[in-house]
């Protein structure tokens, strides 16, 4: 960082902070920070490219708009929200980091969470693995059938795709059935010994959204459109998301 | 005995009006008869059953009969019914027959003239906030379990300990906040006001208490140690005892599981994260009200704030939206101690004044009879050995002291009794010396401390001058500590009586001069809190003189606009002082100089000169209260004086009356500007908010403009952490600055340029400013010549030195004597508010008497012997004798002597005799200690 003073005062100008504070309710408190650490003390990124949360709110605050739209920490940031959980102030930075995130031209994102949006949007099944409707059918139809054969006590195990009128409409992250196809059991174990009412649907049953992450609001709102209707369309009441 | 204690009760309601109340109250059931028993605790010690003892947070047992602690008011036992198994065992063994175990609830009445609530709080419970992992890790403790830990009554007798297993820490964090300042996890976004300072202390004190090394550690966000000498505390802490502050608020606390060490990581100022493992994690946890209490305050229709604290006027802090009904402590918001006392005398104040007409018509009268001549009689003693229960009967062989007794020289009557201090054995020692003509008494049995002056009024109230009386302490000095050896305890007493017979002997005869009070009152300084305390005193219907040097009254609140509760200052001063002139009470002079001052408590001269008059006026006065105030510091700093665009907090609001901000893009404040130096090491306590204030008013004014605050420790304490939030709301940006790296102020054609390191960047800012504000902190009022005049004594920062910080703080060491406003140490308009009201308070309690008894223990010199030599001027801690020059003798005067024994016992010629204890009184005792048990 430039040894050089950081200027201030004069004129009063607007700053991406006031631009974030107007989108969110209660402004996000983002003028409330007291300074206190406690958001860096639990974050996991502090330290990343000599950045931290407090820091980057800071800078934010003193209107350093250049330094902070362009540091590649907002894509360290996980969104786990663990400063907002503890800040005495309640402050939304994880909303901030989003909304830096968002200012960046996409071509310059990180490559692997712009490519996995990319892929989502290409299938109705919404999977970042690119996974097709038919392909996740038959891998979970195969899957069920043999864990009814080889464990007798889950021979009546049900794994529906597709069931109108089930209570829950259950999401799967797309790397099981793609790499690790058994991970998928041990929930349906537990569904199934629960007796709940569930089904996958062929469209829309991928659990991640990539958009989200990438800050790319439209392709994010698209994902989630695509998601709800294929609940509606099954006519289930819940949308059970495992992400 | 003008006080009432109406224990185990809870309001149910209040009807009627001011003056006239009807208080209705629904009295719990203690089980145990308050009057009958004695505080022996025989109860308690045959109780089978374990209770969990909450006044130890609940660290250890107590039994299910039992007392909270041994210094409780009354002293006297309860019985928890809810473990009670009802044995039957305490009813069996309690020789006064004070348990009742059909005790039931009733419903009482009370009628009074007015109420003070005071119902207080508790700390907050940290449960909830799991990161903390309190309730989850044994060594996660809150600072109220931290004290109990700490103190020789608790849970480890005072030996520091850590819970999982009693090992001494070696390493101790505190957590500052913990319930506090926190709009998110629990809605307290006030500061508690009292958390640093305990924190401190808790610190200090732990470090004493161990054996090794310990390292204290206290995360906190700004340490606010703003009260009278708090600043130098906390100094000492950080760099003599090496307490180490981290500016960090901590995320999580994990433990260590093997260890039940607790492992800290944060990150510091520059971000990086750092990790510590400590032996015990405290929470200083903050005040906050108790659900109860906020229902009972809302039962009486009392208004209260967001947080459930007593919404109170600036202008009015004890005064609750209800006439009559008066508040103090931290019901009125959070503070400490000095705070709540100096508050609980303010609301007393009101409530009196209230009933100025009545006052005295309810307190019982008692009559003494006329005193027997017994100066010519030989010495005839009695002599009373107590039991105490078991207490002293069970170690020492009270019947064979008893009958030692009877065989010492003067004694013609022993007896030994239950209990010597209750009231049937009160009668029965009047009804034995009046049996057998005793003119001297012995009581045998616990501490003079606690129990001479009541044994003194008994002898008095047979007619025995009070002075005839002698203790001797053979339970607290001798069956507690020999318990285990029971012979030599019973030889101790025989020596302890055998002493006290002796010094009976030789006791004569003394009486306190009786002097009469002169009813006036004396105010000096016409300011904010010398005008409340006058007008106090006058609603108390007392004659006031006060005293103002200026040609007008107001003090330094003539400079002030708003509170930052935006209260309009030059409307209520207006007021003010319109009350204070149109008193027919109170006489005010201004332009008024004291130039004289003779006498002492009730009986005051004080030669005052006033402007344009040629013959000094001499003002008679039982009390006076000095409230000479404090004014604006004149900084040296910042180019103060060298460019017009720096000023003061105080010009700088008269600016934004004048001419609004408009105008203005920057504003650059400066804290700490002739504060925390090592010029002027206290803190000013107000330029915080002051600065807030000023910040808010600019941002009201024109929202556009922007306003840095560049400080060390924000200190918005209590509720006015609620208007810090709200400045930062608004978008005004605080800088933290070091001590050793304050901001560089320049002058330039396009502004003042500013340069700070921006603590959070670690990098240099540089503001450009349309102006440069310095909260410039306080300075006491110039006081050298009155306070020499006057003999009062002042702090090295000039400020009034009150006789006790917590205890008495509004009193002055000196009796008659009081003290409010800044002339004691800074604090805001609301506060020196309560402080004159608390001070007239004080001075109505003194006042309120037609005559004082002055102690006949007094110093007196034997002028004939005396050389002069003055010695006992120079070593009297009270400043009490002098040379008269034109007697050339030395004089005490008995009036303001405090008879310490000071001066007696360090006279060289020995010319100094103290009553009570003149030489033969002391050395008799010594000679006795020394004969042979039956020579």
């Amino acid at each position: 960082m430039a040894e050089e003073a950081i200027k201030l005062g004069g004129k009063k100008k607007s700053i991406f902070l006031d631009k974030v504070k107007e989108l969110l309710p209660e402004g996000g408190h983002l003028n409330l920070c007291l300074t206190c650490g406690a958001c860096s003390s639990g974050c996991p990124a502090t330290g990343l490219e000599d950045m931290d949360p407090r820091k980057f709110l800071r800078m934010a605050a003193l209107g350093m708009d250049e330094e902070i739209t362009s540091s590649p920490w907002v894509w360290m940031c996980t969104m786990c929200q663990r400063c907002i959980y503890v800040c005495p102030m309640k402050i939304d930075i994880p909303q901030l980091v989003f909304n830096a995130r968002a200012s960046w031209s996409r071509e310059d994102r990180p490559k692997g969470i712009l490519g996995s949006c990319d892929m989502a949007l290409k299938h109705d099944t919404c999977s970042a693995m690119g996974t097709s409707e038919e392909d996740f059918q038959f891998v979970v139809e195969d899957v069920l059938e043999e864990y009814q054969e080889a464990q007798p006590e889950f021979s009546d195990m049900k794994a529906d795709v597709n069931r109108e009128g089930a209570e829950f409409f259950l999401n799967q992250n797309s790397r099981e059935p793609v790499t690790e196809p058994d991970e998928m059991v041990p929930l349906w174990k537990i569904l199934h010994l629960a007796g709940a009412d569930w089904t996958y649907g062929t469209k829309g049953w991928a659990a991640e959204n990539y958009c989200m992450f990438l800050a790319d609001n439209d392709a994010w709102e698209h994902i989630v459109r695509v998601k709800a209707k294929a609940v509606d369309d099954l006519k289930c009441k819940v949308w059970l998301n495992t992400e | 005995m003008n006080i009432d204690l109406v224990m185990c009760s809870e309001v149910k309601s209040i009807s009627g009006d001011p003056g006239n109340f009807e208080v209705s109250l629904v009295n719990h059931p203690r089980y145990i008869d308050p009057v009958k028993c004695t505080g022996c605790g025989e109860c308690a010690r045959h109780c089978p059953v374990t209770a969990v003892n909450q006044y130890n947070m609940k660290l250890d047992d107590r039994r299910a009969t039992y007392i909270e602690y041994a210094q409780a008011v009354p002293l006297a036992f309860g019985i928890d019914t809810d473990t009670c198994i009802g044995c039957g065992l305490c009813e069996n063994m309690c020789i006064a027959k004070a348990i009742k175990y059909d005790d039931a609830e009733r419903e009482s009445t009370l009628k009074v003239g007015s109420v003070i609530l005071s119902v207080g709080s508790r700390g907050f419970d940290p449960s909830g906030l799991d990161y903390l992992g309190y309730g989850k890790y044994t060594n996660v403790v809150t600072s109220e379990e931290f004290e109990r830990i700490l103190s020789a009554s608790g849970p480890y007798f005072g030996h520091l300990m850590r819970p999982l297993d009693r090992e001494e820490p070696k390493s101790i964090a505190w957590l500052q906040c913990v319930g506090s300042r926190d709009a998110n996890r629990c809605g307290n976004g006030y500061c508690s006001s009292v958390c640093c300072m305990y924190a401190v202390k808790e610190s200090m004190i732990a470090k004493e208490h161990v054996h090794g090394e310990l390292d204290c550690v206290v995360f906190n966000m700004d340490m606010r140690t703003f009260g009278k000498d708090y600043e130098k505390y906390y100094l000492r802490a950080r760099d003599k005892e090496g307490v180490r502050f981290i500016k960090a608020r901590v995320h999580s606390i994990i433990e260590v599981p093997e260890t039940g060490d607790l492992i800290i990581q944060y990150a510091d100022e520059a971000g990086k994260m750092k990790e510590e493992v400590f032996s015990m994690v405290v929470l200083s946890v903050g005040l906050q009200v108790q659900p109860d209490a906020a229902e009972l305050a809302q039962r009486l229709d009392i208004k209260l704030n967001k947080y459930h604290f007593v919404d109170s006027d600036p202008f009015a802090p004890v005064a609750t939206s209800q006439p009559g009904i008066y508040t103090c402590g931290v019901l009125q918001g959070p503070k400490d101690i000095p705070g709540s006392v100096t508050e609980a005398s303010a609301a007393a104040c009101l409530a009196g004044a209230e009933l100025a007409e009545a006052r005295g018509t309810d307190i019982p009268k008692v009559e003494i009879p006329k005193e027997m001549d017994v100066t010519d009689q030989d010495p005839r003693i009695g002599v009373f050995v107590c039991n105490c229960g078991i207490n002293i009967g069970g170690v020492v062989d009270v019947p064979g002291v008893k009958a030692y007794a009877e065989t010492l020289p003067n004694v013609v009557y022993t007896d030994e009794n239950l209990f010597t201090c209750s009231q049937d054995t009160q009668d029965k020692i009047k009804e034995k010396i009046i049996e057998h003509n005793l003119n001297r008494v012995v009581v045998a049995s616990c501490s003079p401390k606690t129990h001479e002056a009541m044994f003194m009024e008994t002898l008095e109230a047979c007619g025995l001058n009070k002075y005839l009386f002698e203790m001797a302490n053979i339970r607290n000095q001798d069956s507690w500590i020999h318990s285990k050896e029971p012979e030599v305890a019973t030889k101790k007493a025989k020596d302890l009586v055998r002493m006290a017979v002796a010094r009976a002997a030789t006791l004569r005869t003394l009486h306190e001069k009786v002097v009469p009070i002169n009813k006036q009152a004396l105010v000096i300084g016409g300011g904010v809190a010398g005008m409340n305390a006058a007008l106090s005193l006058g609603n108390q219907g007392f004659n006031t003189v006060l005293l103002e040097k200026e040609t007008e009254l107001g003090g330094f609140s003539r400079k002030l606009h708003h509170t930052i509760e935006g209260a309009d200052v030059q409307a209520y001063l207006k007021t003010l002082v319109d009350d204070v002139s149109g008193h027919d009470k109170i006489e005010v002079l201004t332009g008024a100089r004291i130039v004289g001052f003779e006498g002492f408590k009730g009986n005051f001269a004080t030669e005052v000169a006033l402007d344009g008059v040629d013959k000094k006026r001499k003002i008679d006065h039982g009390v006076f209260i000095v409230a000479t105030g404090a004014g604006e510091y004149q900084p040296k700093e910042f180019l103060y004086g060298e460019d017009d665009r720096v000023l003061t907090q105080v010009a700088l609001s008269d600016r934004l009356e004048e001419k609004g901000a408009d105008g203005l893009d920057s504003v650059v404040m400066i804290q700490c500007v002739g504060s925390r130096n090592d010029e002027h090491v206290e803190c000013s306590r107000i330029c915080c908010q002051n600065a807030v204030k000023n910040a808010l008013h600019i941002k009201k004014l024109n929202p556009e403009t922007q306003v840095y605050v560049l400080y060390r420790d924000i200190r918005t304490y209590g509720l006015l952490e609620d208007y810090f939030t709200e400045a930062r709301e608004q978008g005004v940006i605080f800088i933290r600055f070091d001590e050793d790296a304050p901001p560089d102020v320049r002058s330039a054609s396009e502004g003042m340029l500013v340069t700070v390191k921006d603590h959070i960047l670690q990098q240099n800012v540089e503001i450009r400013a349309d102006l440069v504000t310095l909260s410039a902190g306080m300075r006491a009022e110039d006081t050298d010549e009155m306070s020499q005049i006057m003999k009062l004594n002042r702090n090295p920062e000039g400020y009034f030195i009150e006789a006790h910080v917590k205890l008495r703080p509004v009193d002055m060491p000196s009796d008659g004597v009081f003290l409010c406003g800044t002339a004691h140490g800074p604090k805001l308009i609301t506060e020196a508010i309560s402080q004159a009201q608390a001070a007239a308070s004080r001075a109505t309690t003194f006042l309120a008497k037609d005559a004082i008894k002055l102690s006949a223990i007094t110093a007196k010199v034997d002028v004939d012997h005396c050389v002069k030599c003055l010695t006992c001027v120079r070593s009297c801690p009270f400043g009490v004798p002098e040379f008269n020059i034109n007697e050339k003798v030395i004089e005490i005067n008995e009036a303001i002597c405090h008879g310490c024994g000071v001066c007696a016992s360090i006279c060289p010629r020995q010319t100094i005799h103290l009553s009570f204890y003149d030489d033969d009184q002391i050395m008799c005792k010594i000679d006795a200690l020394l004969e042979a048990e039956g020579t």
